[in-house]
């Protein structure tokens, strides 16, 4: 499977990487060539099997709707790279979502 | 109406998408309070945080919330709900993606019926499903930077995607009011608008009538009151049809109403198709929601407006109009029922209810919850009133002082001397002296002076002080005068 | 003295139990020597706090836990409250963690002391040890060659006799590889057997906790305590973990499945004989084989590749200079914050694995990989079920090679086919473990067994067992 520029920008816009110039052309081979492995796949027909994500069969363990006390917040914020006033603090966004 | 002229021969098709905050202690994945701090950040936990190592634990009352909402809608509710992760990345986005559901959301379709201009519509509802609340950021706290508070991150969302079957501005705020009005009543949600406990995005697009292709729709944001749906809804509809009247195409796009101007823009953003990549959240196993559990929800969901007004039609031979208005709310409606249930006659309890006991409500500024008057009290009261213990005026007499006191219905009418006389013997006995007392009106009415008749009337009354039965005394006083 | 660090667990927990040795002194020796071997590079960070800790546990009057007073060491992906958790990456050079995992709460909980962090691939995310941010391991046998990865610190350091036993995680081999070229025994358990809670996660439904250890027997009574059902995780199996210890020194008879299909395509003949010794020499001693077909098991390495990319690729998404970690320089922008720290926060290898998740998972190519992937690991599921009803246990080789030089393997896939043959039974959620059996060209090599699900006690016997008929792990 080829990945041209194309793709390779925009898988790394989706994943906000920037592979550097001088390193494309040989991570693009790199990808290219894990594709090809990936591509073994196709040799094997699963027209009639049930994709499986989960390895185990059991069924999700709820929780009770209660409440526990023990938020630190500034223990938590302490890893923060900026922070102010309790507030995680990112270069400002312009658009709204 | 007039906005159906507005729109020429072109047909507005309307989708909404309301996300409902559920009203649970904890959130939906992690045990932090749903409640709003006043600090920042003090309501978000690791887990919200979407610290390195940390995992997901379901909270079982949102899948009691969801359920009930599905049964409410009379919609299909799966058996396995899955969680996937919805990719993207946003600075209150903590993980940078949030979980949500994909395929097989916990509620599937389902329908509700709306009322928009004296008509009956039903409004179909593909699916709702469950997911987690992003955080918030502060865009004009800090000069070079968003604020970023994370408390609302990880509070549980029911979002509500509706079939694009309104056709009007109108219609889509009657159906967002239904919407609010059954996750209000059914305690899952406060359907605040104003406090973002109820949001709405609005999906439009327009067509030529007779069409039965869909146009090119936009998705509204930032609409955050029922009076701003309709007017954004309304703005983009025109601003649509002003669009396709130059034989321009509508760009699919999401636009942003500002209420301020009463418009929608585009987002500015260089927003490249947001490919979301969902997959089954691996941290999480499907449910499994048996049918007995979706059964016994089902049971217990207490019954909605309509449907009890349809009821209250049926079983106790009510008008729409006087159903609607004892339904008016979940209060009075119980405080009727409590009241029908025991009262000898269901159409006096309906009259005294609508009428004098509202009355009295409405003259001390009281909400039947409130009421100085229970229904067991108003029960004996009517009863007395059917039985013709006491008359009406009698009875008017006893409600006002039932509020005031603390007494009994029939201490009251035995302190207050207000038993009826209804014995026709009794009453017989007294027109007869009344008219041998007044001989001179005797032979006038005699003569033809028909007012007379209330004369006697009141006389009887005045000799029983007020407790004689009209209805009693009207007729024997007709046999006696005519005798 | 030196010597004692060298005894199994067992035996240092003899000295521990009759008090000829104390838990200061102990952990005084393999403090020592891990400065000694610092030029191995197996730990990240060593714990200033272990000797007064060893103290406090010396005080204690009875003792409350087998492994009461054993220094270990724990790969540098399970969060340990107050103290740095790095993951192997510049991303997390500096984060401490607010919370402990529950494989750490366990066995401090157990009374064991750490040692220190050890060092680990980025992120998890190699079989060589050599993508770390703190820089390469080298194996203890030999310095030029690879620990094997991404678990190559814990590795190391047991087999260097600089801790008892170590944590380690294992996503597509990462402690059976690492066990295997290191000459030591390392075991994974059932996925959902132990917790994930605090284990910086990689690829979600793949990556489960074990541990490295000099035996079966001594892994065994490591295991037994980082296992058992957590509520914290939804992934957790509910089932009562059974007294492993006594599982693996029972009387247990055994059926070896041996999918002859896959030792057929050895290439390299020295695995290849290795592996049909072990085979003999069970056989020889009453153990009964039986060839079995595992279908679709070549499948398993692409599979892997785009199931792990793309979990990996969504896990990783939280690291973005925002609430922790490595944030760039003046970002001018949140686009260009996201993009330069992600870019610069990350290695190499990392960033490759998320481009590829993010291909996979992306509008167009979902269906043809990642759907196809997870319908692959069905299959592979199913052949294991099948195989199962059959045998007891089955067998194959840990790695098709012994230890490669650091620095040999650059081509991407030839190192992603150091897993081939353990990447199976992470698929299938099974339990697995690698033993030491031998050599080749000097470097150990290793012999896998796989268990049915929940079975962890039969492939702890049968290595127990072959452990009791050879000496490669002593």
């Amino acid at each position: 499977m080829k990945i041209s520029k194309d793709t390779l920008k925009n898988i790394s816009l989706l994943s906000k990487l920037e592979i550097e110039k001088s390193m494309k052309e040989k991570i693009t081979k790199e990808l290219e060539s894990i594709l090809l492995m990936v591509d073994q796949m196709n040799e094997v027909d699963t027209d009639h099997v049930k994709p499986m994500s989960h390895p185990l069969s059991k069924a999700q363990n709820l929780r009770k709707d209660l409440v526990s006390e023990d938020i630190e917040r500034d223990e938590y914020i302490k890893n923060a790279p900026q922070s102010d006033d309790g507030y995680y603090l990112s270069p400002k966004v312009i658009d709204q979502k | 109406m007039s906005e159906k002229t507005e729109y020429g021969d072109w047909e507005p098709v309307i989708g909404l998408e309301i996300h409902v905050q559920l009203s649970t202690e904890s959130k939906i994945f992690s045990n932090a309070p749903t409640k709003f701090g006043i600090e920042q950040n003090s309501q978000a936990s690791i887990i919200d945080l979407g610290l390195p190592g940390v995992l997901p634990v379901l909270n079982e009352k949102v899948i009691e919330m969801a359920v009930k909402f599905g049964c409410s809608i009379n919609a299909e509710i799966s058996n396995t709900a899955i969680f996937a992760r919805k990719n993207y990345f946003y600075p209150d986005l903590p993980k940078g993606y949030q979980i949500s559901q994909l395929d097989d959301p916990i509620v599937g379709q389902g329908s509700v019926e709306i009322e928009c201009n004296k008509e009956k519509k039903l409004i179909g509802i593909t699916r709702a499903h469950l997911e987690e609340d992003a955080g918030k950021s502060i865009h004009d706290k800090y000069d070079s930077s968003s604020a970023i508070d994370l408390n609302r991150a990880g509070t549980p969302l029911l979002e509500i995607v509706s079939e694009p079957d309104l056709r009007s501005a109108k219609e889509a705020v009657a159906y967002l009011k239904k919407i609010h009005s059954i996750v209000t009543f059914l305690d899952i949600s406060d359907g605040d608008m104003s406090q973002g406990s109820l949001r709405c995005d609005a999906n439009v697009s327009i067509r030529k009538k007779g069409e039965s292709e869909y146009g090119c729709r936009t998705e509204i944001k930032n609409i955050n009151s029922f009076k701003f749906v309709e007017k954004a809804i309304n703005f983009e509809i025109l601003r649509q049809i002003k669009i396709k009247n130059l034989n321009k195409e509508i760009e699919q796009e999401t636009r942003l109403y500002d209420s301020q101007k009463n418009e929608t823009r585009s987002m500015r953003s260089k927003e490249h198709a947001n490919d979301y990549r969902y997959f089954p959240e691996p941290d999480l196993v499907p449910l499994q929601i048996s049918n007995e559990y979706i059964e016994n929800i089902r049971k217990s969901l207490p019954e909605l407006p309509e449907q009890k007004i349809s009821r209250f039609c049926s079983e106790y031979g009510l008008s729409i109009y006087e159903s609607e208005i004892l339904n008016s709310s979940k209060e009075m409606s119980n405080f009727f029922e409590e009241v029908a249930i025991s009262v000898k006659d269901v159409k006096t309890a309906v009259k005294w209810i609508l009428g004098d006991f509202s009355a009295i409500l409405n003259k001390n500024n009281c909400l039947v919850e409130d009421s100085l008057i229970s229904s067991s009290d108003l029960v004996d009261l009517l009863n007395c009133l059917n039985e013709n213990k006491i008359s009406g005026p009698a009875a008017k007499k006893v409600l006002e002082i039932l509020w005031n006191e603390d007494l009994k219905v029939e201490e009251i009418i035995e302190k207050e001397n207000l038993i009826q006389i209804s014995d026709e013997d009794d009453i017989s006995r007294i027109i007869s002296e009344v008219i041998s007392k007044n001989p001179k009106q005797l032979e006038q009415f005699k003569k033809g002076k028909e007012k007379l008749f209330g004369f006697f009337v009141g006389q009887v009354m005045k000799t029983t002080e007020g407790s004689a039965d009209p209805k009693v005394v009207n007729k024997i006083l007709k046999e006696k005068l005519n005798q | 003295m030196n010597d004692i660090i060298s005894l199994n667990l067992e035996d240092q927990i003899g000295l521990l139990e009759t008090k000829k040795i104390s838990s200061y002194e102990l952990t005084t020796l393999y403090l020592e020597n891990i400065k000694e071997n610092k030029d191995l590079n197996c730990f990240i960070s060593v714990n200033e706090d272990a000797l007064e800790q060893a103290k406090v546990i010396d005080n204690l009057k009875d003792r409350q836990s087998p492994v009461q007073g054993i220094p270990i060491a724990h790969k540098d992906i399970f969060c340990v409250k107050g103290h740095r958790t790095t993951c192997g990456s510049k991303m997390l050079e500096n984060f401490i963690s607010p919370y402990s995992s529950t494989v750490f709460e366990k066995l401090e909980n157990s009374k064991t002391i750490m040692l220190g962090k050890t060092n680990m691939d980025e992120f998890a995310m190699g079989s060589s040890n050599e993508t770390s941010f703190f820089g390469k391991v080298k194996n203890p046998i030999n310095p030029l060659k690879s620990p094997g990865g991404s678990s190559g610190g814990s590795a190391a350091a047991v087999k260097a006799n600089l801790c008892a036993f170590a944590t380690g995680t294992d996503t597509g081999g990462s402690i059976r590889q690492p066990a295997s070229f290191c000459g030591i025994t390392g075991i994974k358990p059932t996925y959902g057997r132990v917790s994930r809670w605090g284990m910086i996660a990689f690829a979600s439904s793949l990556d489960q906790a074990g541990i490295f250890a000099r035996s079966a027997l001594d892994s065994a009574i490591a295991l037994e305590i980082i296992s058992g059902f957590d509520e914290k995780d939804s992934t957790s199996i509910n089932s009562k973990v059974p007294n492993l210890k006594e599982e693996t020194t029972s009387e247990m008879e055994h059926s070896i499945g041996v999918p002859m299909q896959i030792i057929e395509k050895i290439e390299d003949v020295n695995v290849k004989n290795n592996f049909l010794e072990s085979i003999k020499i069970l056989e020889k001693n009453g153990f009964k084989t039986k060839q079995i077909e595992l279908p679709f098991l070549e499948y398993s390495l692409p599979s892997y590749y785009v199931i792990a990319p793309a979990e990996c690729s969504a896990n990783l998404s939280r690291y973005d200079g925002i609430k922790f970690g490595y944030r760039c320089d003046n970002p001018k922008d949140l686009e260009d914050l996201y993009v330069r720290t992600r870019s610069e926060g990350f290695g190499e290898e990392v960033k490759k694995r998320i481009l590829i998740g993010t291909y996979c998972l992306s509008a167009g190519y979902f269906d043809a990989y990642y759907i196809k992937a997870q319908k692959i690991r069905a299959m592979i599921t199913e052949s294991f079920k099948n195989a199962f009803k059959d045998v007891s246990v089955i067998a194959m080789p840990t790695c098709s090679n012994g230890a490669f030089e650091l620095g040999s393997i650059q081509d991407p896939v030839k190192m992603y086919e150091q897993d081939i043959y353990t990447i199976p039974a992470n698929l299938a959620g099974l339990p697995a473990i690698s033993i030491p059996s031998g050599n080749t060209e000097e470097m150990p090599l290793g012999l896998q067994f796989i268990g049915n699900h929940l079975e962890e006690g039969k492939i702890l016997n049968i290595s127990h067992q072959f452990q009791k008929l050879t000496d490669y792990h002593v």
